[in-house]
C-alpha cells in the first residue's frame, strides 16, 4: 500500500535521475533540507518504533535487566480474556459508531452541498465545532451531563415522562454513552471529507440521472454513493484506527469501568504501562497495529469489490 | 489503500476563496417548485435539530459554568440570570493551577508549532521536488508510521525520554512528533501540485535553493500552510495522551492534564454538596479551556475547513 499510496504523478518523483550534472548546491540542498526532520523522525519515531518491537519478546518492568522470553508475550496476551474483551469492547464501539457516522454525514454533505440552501456557513461551522473542542473538556461536560441523579439528559428524560438512564454507572449503557460522545466530537471532521469528495462530482451526472426519471433516494444511492466510494473509503480507515485506538475518552469519562465495560483495546494498553509491565505492553501494541491493519485492509478490499 | 488518491487541492483554494458552489447544484429542472420547497422546509428542519444537538453540550457548559453550582445540580435546565456568578471560576482558580497550564501550553505551542510550520514544509519541498538518495526509504517509513496508532510509541518513548532524564521538561512535550508524519506528508502533497516551471525560472533569476523554497514555494502554498497551522495549533493545544504520561508533575502539567485532574477529583467525591461544587468547577475549567479555541476557530474557520478540504481526498 506504500507504493501506491505515493502515486500522484503530477509530482517530481522519478522524472529526474538522481543528481548527475546537476550543480553541486542542487544536489546538496535536498539532504539539508529534509535532515532536521530525518533527526526527529529517527530519533523519536524509528528508534522507538524498534525498541518496542524488540522490547515485545521480553520481560521488562522498567528497571533491571530485561529477560528474553521469546513470543511469550504475544501467547499469554493471546490467551487473556481480557486483552480479547478488550478487542470485543473496541468492536462493539465501533458497531455503534462507524455504520451511523458514516450514513448520517453522507445525508449531512449531500443537505449542505445542496445549492440555494441558505445558512450554509452556518451549518458546516456548527458541525466542526464540537471536533474544535478540547477532548478533556468534551468528557468533563459529558460525566456532568450524563450523571444519573443530577444530569441535563436525565432532566430532559424526566420533563418528558420518561424514565432516567444510569448512563455512565450500567454497563448496558456506558458504551453507548461513549459512543455518543465520539459521534459528536468527529462526525463534522467525516462532513467536511466527505464535502470535498462530493465537490468533485461532476453535476452533469445528475441532469442525467433527473432525465432518466431517477429521485432524489434513487441519485443518492446510484449516482453520489459509488462516486463518493474513494473518500468512504478514507473516512472508513481513519475511524477504524481511531476507533481501536480511543484512549483519551475512556480514561476520562469511565476510567473502563463499570465493570471493564468501556476497557478499550488502547485503554487496556495503557493500563500495562501503568502497571509497568511493560515487554506485554508492547506486544500488545503490535498485536492492535495487526488488528487494525487488518480490518482497514479488509474495508478497503470490501469497498473496492463494489466496481 | 490502494487508491486512496489524496490530491492537494491547493491550486483550486489558492485562486479561487470561495469554491464556486453555487455552481454545483443538483438541479432537477422538471420538478414543480412546491415539492422543492417543501424538500427544502425539511432538509433545514433537520440540519437545524441536529445543529442544536451539536452546538448543546457546549453551549449548555458555557452557560452553566455561570451558575450557582447548587443550582447546576437542582435543575440542570433552566438559568436565572439574576443568579450570575463567577463563585465557579474563584474555586476553579483555587483547585487546579489552570495559570501554569496555560502558560505550559502556550510554551509548547508557540515553539513546538514553530518547528512544525517550518520544517515540514522544508522537508516536504525536498521529497515533492528534489531526486536524493534514500528519498523512497524515508518517504516509504513516513507513510508506514502514518498507519500506526500513535499509542504503540508511547512506551518506548517513554524509556527514551527517561533515559534522557527528559521527563517532566518542555523538550519532552516538544520534541516527539513536532515534524510529524502526517504534516511531511500532507504538505508534500500541496508542494507537489506547484508547477516546476516556477521553480526553474525562479533558478534562472539567480534564486538559491533555500530561496526558491522561502520566496515561491511558501508564498504559492498560503492556503494549504493556513490548513495546516490551524489544525496544529489545534492538535498542540488539545493534545492529551502524551502529556499525561510525560509531564504529569504539577509544574509542567498542560492545560489538558491540569483540566483531567479535576475530573479525578470527581469521581472521588460523588456526595452532596460537595459533588455540586466540583461540577461547578468542572464546568468552569471546560468553559475556560474551550474559550480560546473557540474564539480562534471562528476567526479562522475559513482557513479551517479549506484546510481540510485542501488536504483530503476527492471523489
Amino acid at each position: 500500500m506504500t507504493t501506491t499510496l505515493t502515486a500522484p504523478q503530477a509530482t517530481g518523483l522519478g522524472r529526474r535521475r538522481p543528481g548527475r550534472g546537476l550543480p553541486w548546491r542542487r544536489r546538496l540542498a535536498p539532504y539539508l533540507f529534509v535532515l532536521p526532520f530525518v533527526a526527529i523522525f529517527l530519533a523519536f519515531s524509528i528508534y522507538p518504533l524498534v525498541f518496542t518491537l524488540r522490547l515485545s519478546f521480553t520481560d521488562w518492568h522498567g528497571a533491571g535487566a530485561a529477560e528474553w522470553v521469546g513470543l511469550g508475550n504475544y501467547v499469554y496476551l493471546l490467551g487473556s480474556p481480557g486483552f480479547w474483551s478488550s478487542l470485543a469492547n473496541s468492536g462493539i464501539l465501533w458497531l455503534l459508531i462507524v455504520p451511523l457516522q458514516l450514513v448520517g454525514s453522507v445525508v449531512i454533505a449531500v443537505l449542505l452541498n445542496t445549492s440555494k440552501l441558505r445558512m450554509r456557513g452556518f451549518y458546516r461551522v456548527a458541525f466542526i465545532v464540537p471536533f474544535v473542542t478540547p477532548l478533556v473538556a468534551v468528557a468533563q461536560i459529558w460525566i456532568v451531563l450524563f450523571d444519573q441523579n443530577y444530569g441535563a439528559v436525565n432532566a430532559v428524560l424526566g420533563a418528558l415522562g420518561l424514565p432516567h438512564i444510569g448512563w455512565l454507572v450500567t454497563s448496558d449503557w456506558a458504551k453507548p454513552t461513549l459512543a455518543l460522545l465520539f459521534l459528536w466530537k468527529t462526525t463534522g471532521f467525516v462532513v467536511i471529507i466527505l464535502l470535498s469528495g462530493l465537490q468533485s462530482i461532476d453535476t452533469s451526472l445528475y441532469e442525467a440521472g433527473s432525465l432518466d426519471g431517477a429521485g432524489r433516494v434513487r441519485q443518492l444511492w446510484s449516482i453520489t454513493v459509488p462516486l463518493l466510494r474513494r473518500s468512504l473509503m478514507f473516512c472508513v480507515v481513519l475511524q477504524t484506527l481511531a476507533v481501536f485506538q480511543m484512549f483519551a475518552e475512556p480514561y476520562v469519562v469511565t476510567k473502563g469501568g463499570p465493570y471493564g465495560s468501556t476497557t478499550t483495546a488502547g485503554l487496556y494498553l495503557y493500563n500495562h504501562i501503568t502497571r509497568a509491565d511493560l515487554g506485554t505492553g508492547a506486544a500488545n501494541s503490535f498485536l492492535l497495529v495487526i488488528v487494525v491493519m487488518a480490518l482497514s485492509l479488509a474495508f478497503v478490499r470490501l469497498l473496492r469489490a463494489k466496481d | 489503500m490502494a487508491d486512496l488518491d489524496i490530491r492537494p487541492a491547493t491550486a483550486r483554494t489558492a485562486s479561487t476563496p470561495t469554491p464556486p458552489e453555487s455552481s454545483r447544484a443538483t438541479p432537477s429542472p422538471g420538478r414543480p417548485r412546491r415539492a422543492r420547497r417543501r424538500l427544502h422546509v425539511g432538509s433545514h428542519a433537520f440540519l437545524l435539530i441536529l445543529t442544536v444537538a451539536f452546538l448543546a453540550p457546549v453551549a449548555w457548559a458555557i452557560v452553566s459554568s455561570f451558575k450557582p453550582a447548587a443550582d447546576i445540580i437542582r435543575d440542570p435546565l433552566g438559568f436565572d440570570p439574576s443568579g450570575f456568578t463567577l463563585e465557579n471560576f474563584r474555586g476553579m482558580l483555587q483547585d487546579v493551577p489552570i495559570g501554569s497550564g496555560f502558560l505550559n501550553t502556550g510554551i509548547v505551542l508557540l515553539v513546538k508549532g514553530a518547528i512544525t510550520l517550518f520544517f515540514a514544509p522544508l522537508a516536504a519541498y525536498a521529497f515533492a521536488k528534489y531526486d536524493f538518495r534514500g528519498k523512497n526509504l524515508i518517504f516509504g517509513a513516513v507513510l508506514l508510521t502514518l498507519m500506526l496508532p500513535t499509542i504503540v510509541l508511547i512506551i518506548p518513548l517513554l524509556l527514551e525520554m527517561k533515559e534522557l532524564g527528559w521527563v517532566n521538561t518542555y523538550q519532552a512535550l516538544i520534541l516527539p512528533g513536532s515534524v510529524d508524519a502526517f504534516a511531511i506528508f500532507w504538505m508534500r502533497q500541496v508542494i507537489a501540485a506547484v508547477p516546476d516551471e516556477l521553480l526553474d525560472a525562479a533558478r534562472v533569476d539567480g534564486c538559491g535553493e533555500f530561496g526558491i523554497f522561502w520566496r515561491v514555494i511558501v508564498p504559492v502554498i498560503r492556503p494549504g500552510l493556513a490548513g495546516l497551522a490551524v489544525l496544529t495549533i489545534m492538535n498542540i493545544y488539545n493534545d492529551f495522551v502524551w502529556p499525561v504520561v510525560v509531564a504529569s508533575s504539577s509544574r509542567m502539567a498542560t492545560l489538558q492534564v491540569v483540566l483531567s485532574t479535576l475530573a479525578q477529583n470527581i469521581s472521588g467525591n460523588k456526595v452532596g454538596a460537595d459533588y455540586a461544587t466540583v461540577t461547578g468547577e468542572l464546568l468552569a475549567a471546560a468553559t475556560v479551556a474551550l474559550i480560546p479555541l473557540l474564539i480562534l476557530f471562528i476567526v479562522l474557520q475559513k482557513h479551517f475547513i479549506n484546510g481540510i478540504l485542501a488536504g483530503s481526498v476527492k471523489g
